[in-house]
């Protein structure tokens, strides 16, 4: 799959402070790249400069192939819709005044406008002024905005902010919706879990630097779940694999970052040992621990 | 890009005010220098006579009735045509969009200062209007009214250019609307002072000198303005808008 946005050594710095570290973005074209960190990561940061709103210290950005300036930006976000930080909207027009004003800045046909109004589901709330609005109401106008110029790629940071369940479900079938279309959507979060059932490829960063980019199996399989050893003789066993970094934790010892045929040696010598065992497993890991594991080590 | 920019910002206009605060900046100029008028000594006395004192007149009460209305209605237009930017995150929308923070500043400047223009327009001819209602049979003295009509604009438009500078630049519009409640009393006092003095309080104090009436020895005598400075006036404040706004462009959001 070919890539839409490629970024190489993109950096950011404001004073002596790094927000943005040696970033090399890969999001395939056609997809949905769930980008996540937790807040103050560099995200929005990110994204800014994939818009050129933010210059960036160094590196750069490839769009389509063709690298985002100042000279290049005009053109390439005709192609790009983007709902950037707090959702737009002038709050003394209706929302239908609204789209009109994109409609014109954009040089876009009604049809375009009532196709993106339908799309984000605000086709009964058009005709009221933005100021009534309630939170998510304002998020979807903010995406029809964004979708009005039928973009190739859509960048919407942090779109489920501020959402009930019910909106952030229906955030998801959208995001779903749109790349059954073909187009391209990065969406961020701090939570995984509002895009680990939508995106396909997912890019993790922490502190500015990326700390996984690739699918949730790739993501699954770099992590390594710990031991848990179940044994009638928990304290001794603790202290015979004290050397594999074993803890004890509610009657039971815990081995961290053991690996397959550490695993074996681990058991083979508590056998031998004469420690009876009655259970060897793997714990069960859901994706937001692996998500929390990364950007946790991150954080220390 | 830009005439859509514009056209944009007329249509921003909607719901905002606008429309109001334009007629109290036509009629507040245009009733307080009639009524101004009306109470000078001599006023409606020589209104039948072919000396141009009665214009003299209309001319001197406008030169009090402008500085005093205008300076906080164009803030007021400016602040709220920017303030919107701030509260809707338009400044993001538009960039995201082609258009930088600088080209919409300047696409505000282009629609507001159009309406503001023609506000100044208005209240010139609609003085002029009542001067005939009274009975003024002088004929209109066109070189000074259009020359002082024209230096109003000027100096209305570096207001205006000066206020959506400030409401950009800084978010809390309470500030824009102080100095310009502080810049009715530098544009009220510089008609009491030395031409080279009120210069030194722009864009305020060009509107004393650019009165072309004053009180020589107790009559009502016709001046000739400096209008050299009205033209640097326009030069300097339309360089440093452009300047400023190109910096704009360059901020990141």
């Amino acid at each position: 799959m070919s890539a839409l946005i490629t970024t190489h050594g993109l950096t950011k710095r404001y004073g002596g402070r790094t927000v943005v570290d040696g970033l090399d973005l890969r999001v395939p074209e056609g997809c949905v790249y769930g980008f996540l960190g937790p807040n103050g990561a560099g995200k929005t940061t990110t994204m800014k400069m994939l818009l050129s709103l933010v210059r960036p210290t160094s590196g750069e950005v490839r769009i389509a192939g063709r690298r985002m300036d100042r000279s290049t930006r005009r053109g390439l976000l005709s192609e790009i819709g983007s709902l950037i930080e707090s959702p737009p909207g002038y709050g003394h027009l209706t929302g239908a005044e609204n789209m009109r004003l994109v409609q014109r800045l954009l040089r876009l046909d009604d049809g375009q406008v009532a196709r993106a109004v339908r799309t984000a589901r605000l086709q009964d709330h058009i005709d009221r002024p933005v100021r009534t609005y309630s939170l998510g109401m304002k998020q979807r106008l903010g995406i029809a905005m964004a979708l009005a110029g039928e973009p190739r790629l859509l960048v919407l940071d942090e779109p489920a902010n501020g959402l009930d369940p019910a909106g952030i479900d229906e955030m998801r079938r959208l995001i779903r919706r749109l790349t059954g279309d073909g187009t391209t959507v990065m969406v961020s979060s701090h939570l995984l879990d509002e895009v680990d059932r939508t995106a396909d490829v997912l890019g993790i960063l922490g502190g500015g630097r990326m700390l996984f980019q690739g699918t949730r199996e790739e993501l699954f399989a770099r992590s390594v779940p710990d031991v848990l050893v179940d044994t009638f003789e928990p304290e001794r066993a603790a202290a015979l694999a004290g050397a594999w970094g074993a803890v004890l934790d509610a009657g039971t010892v815990r081995v961290p970052g053991l690996g397959e045929r550490e695993t074996a040696r681990l058991v083979a010598r508590l056998v031998q040992e004469g420690v009876d065992l009655h259970g060897v497993r793997r714990e069960t890991r859901s994706l937001e621990d692996v998500f929390m594991d990364l950007t946790r080590e991150e954080a220390l | 890009m830009t005439g859509r920019a514009v056209a944009n910002e007329f249509a921003k206009m909607r719901r905002l005010r606008t429309a109001p605060a334009l007629i109290a900046l036509v009629l507040g100029v245009t009733v307080l220098t009639c009524g101004t008028a009306l109470s000078s000594p001599g006023f409606t006395d020589s209104a039948g006579d072919a000396s141009p004192h009665s214009w003299r007149v209309l001319l001197g009460s406008m030169g009090i009735a402008v500085p005093l209305v205008s300076p906080v209605l164009i803030a007021v237009m400016a602040s709220r045509q920017v303030d919107i930017e701030h509260r809707g995150n338009g400044w993001t929308l538009a960039h995201a969009s082609g258009v930088a923070p600088g080209a919409l500043c300047r696409a505000k400047f282009a629609s507001t200062g159009a309406l503001v223009a023609a506000a100044v327009l208005a209240h010139s001819g609609l003085v002029v209007a009542f001067g005939r209602l009274v009975g003024i049979t002088a004929p209109v003295p066109a070189g000074p009214w259009l020359g002082y009509t024209a230096w109003v604009t000027v100096v209305g438009l570096a207001l205006l250019a000066l206020h959506l500078l400030l409401a950009a630049w800084v978010p809390n519009q309470l500030v824009g609307l102080g100095i310009a409640v502080m810049g009715v009393f530098a544009a009220l006092s510089s008609a009491g002072m030395p031409d080279r003095l009120a210069f030194l309080l722009p864009p305020w104090g060009y509107y004393g000198p650019a009165v072309p009436v004053g009180y020589r020895d107790g009559a009502l005598v016709a001046l000739t303005p400096p209008h050299l400075a009205a033209l640097l006036l326009a030069a300097g404040a339309g360089a440093l808008f452009l300047s400023a706004t190109r910096r704009f462009d360059r901020q990141e959001a």
